[in-house]
């Protein structure tokens, strides 16, 4: 019987590796197909895009202007809800007629069903149960946890705005209007957006001088401490990236001059340009670039930092002052 | 690490959870405010950039502008690897000052060099915004 299966195994992995060797090869040898079977680019059907008033989805999500809140949706949600309250009280009633058991309250429910399989609360036990001394329930104890929230903050609004922009030349600026006029709490988001930047960056030096004047950098902590100075250069950076993103006359400009200085550095000078604006000169290859490190690259290396600085603050515990 | 028994202390949950929980809320009630003033108040944009037209101010954000002004009287080469080189001493710091304090004294002096350190900075920034 174990053979049969192994032959069957080995039949499955060749056919899967001639197959995708001749996908490879199609992929690589295959011509153009003929003229007449395909359709030049003004010859393809047009799929007009649908005009704001014609879109029904336009005014309750994007614009705000639609205002009736007494909706389909909202009748759903509410007698709904009461419906599925409804129903679980009879649920619940049945389950402890006949046994005359005690009714077990829901958030111990699911304790108990993630401890049976994940044995979960022997787990979280001692991480929960350590015990915070009374002098580190200190305010200046706070900073770096509150430059973390703000990170949150960031990202959430972040992700929010970078469903509306367009990172090109042509549309960046008309896409922050946009957001700014059309977006239902647009101008909102892009407001904690800017102000939790600036945040950030305060707390951030708040925090380093906090860990500096209490002399919380010495060993044990010297790694730590590189990786705090790595977060507050990827949180500038977080700065000088996103502040292109808008093309405006500001923005392009303090770019040029941001990127110019950056080139008279001694040896590295013109690659630290060079690959600061995707060429020579400021261009759409810039705001790519700008761009892609703003929400892939910095999220990610501050991340992984992130973990890096809080496992060694868990492990380490605060230093305990004179 | 342990704890001493003469430390006082609460347990991390759910007393010193509940606490942090009630900073981020506090906070997460400010951000919502900046938002509401964000609706009446909203950042704006400026003129659409234009590469052939350099305006006559070009001012980076505020956190860099301590660099910018010191710049103005610093040649460019200086002025660009100066800072490089103080990130640099930041970051290999501890294993310059690597041994414990022993009295207050030391702490002092970082205060003070902490001190002078912020607000050079803070009034190169501000000089940097008005100029």
């Amino acid at each position: 019987m174990k053979s049969l299966y192994r032959t069957i195994f080995f039949i499955i992995i060749s056919v899967s590796i001639l197959l995708f060797s001749a996908a490879a090869v199609h992929t690589y040898t295959a011509e153009e197909p003929e003229m007449s079977s395909r359709l030049e680019t003004d010859q393809l059907p047009v799929t007009a895009p649908i005009k704001p008033e014609d879109d029904t989805c336009f005014q309750c999500h994007v614009d705000g202007s639609f205002s009736n809140i007494w909706t389909a949706t909202v009748r759903w949600i509410l007698f709904g809800a009461a419906g599925v309250a409804f129903l679980f009280g009879i649920a619940r009633s049945a389950s402890v007629w006949k046994t005359r058991e005690a009714w077990i309250p829901i958030p111990q429910r699911l304790t108990n069903y993630l401890d049976d399989r994940f044995q979960l609360t022997d787990f979280l036990k001692p991480i929960l149960s350590k015990p915070v001394p009374d002098w580190q329930r200190r305010w200046w104890y706070c900073l770096g946890g509150l430059t973390f929230f703000f990170f949150i903050v960031q990202g959430i609004t972040g992700i929010m705005l970078s469903f509306y922009y367009k990172p090109t030349p042509a549309e960046a600026f008309a896409s922050i209007q946009f957001i700014e006029n059309e977006v239902l709490l647009g101008s909102a988001i892009r407001m904690i957006h800017h102000w939790s930047a600036n945040a950030m960056i305060v707390l951030a030096i708040a925090h380093l001088l906090r860990v500096f004047i209490m002399g919380a950098y010495k060993p044990p902590r010297e790694l730590n401490w590189i990786s705090g100075v790595v977060l507050l250069m990827m949180t500038l950076l977080f700065g000088f990236t996103g502040y292109l993103l808008p093309w405006d006359q500001r923005a392009y400009w303090a770019t040029t001059v941001g990127t110019e200085i950056a080139g008279s550095i001694p040896v590295i000078g013109d690659l630290a340009l060079v690959f600061l604006r995707g060429g020579w000169n400021v261009t759409s290859l810039t705001l790519s670039r700008f761009f892609a490190l703003h929400v892939l690259v910095l999220p990610l290396v501050t991340v992984t930092s992130m973990g890096m600085h809080f496992i060694m603050v868990r492990k380490q515990g605060l230093m305990k002052p004179l | 690490m342990s704890e001493k028994q003469e430390e006082n202390g609460v347990p991390f949950y759910p007393d010193h959870f509940t606490l942090e929980a009630k900073v981020a809320l506090g906070f997460g009630i400010l951000v919502v405010l900046i938002g509401i003033l964000g609706l009446f108040f909203p950042v704006g944009v400026g003129t659409p950039a234009d590469p052939m037209d350099t305006p006559i101010h070009v001012k980076p954000e505020w956190y860099f502008l301590f660099l910018y002004q010191l710049l103005r009287f610093i040649p460019k080469t200086i002025g660009a690897t100066a800072p490089v080189i103080a990130i640099l001493l930041l970051a290999v710091w501890p294993f310059l000052d690597s041994k414990p304090d022993s009295t207050k004294k030391q702490f002092r002096v970082r205060v003070w060099v902490s001190a002078a350190v912020l607000i050079i900075i803070i009034a190169l920034t501000i000089w940097g915004e008005v100029s």
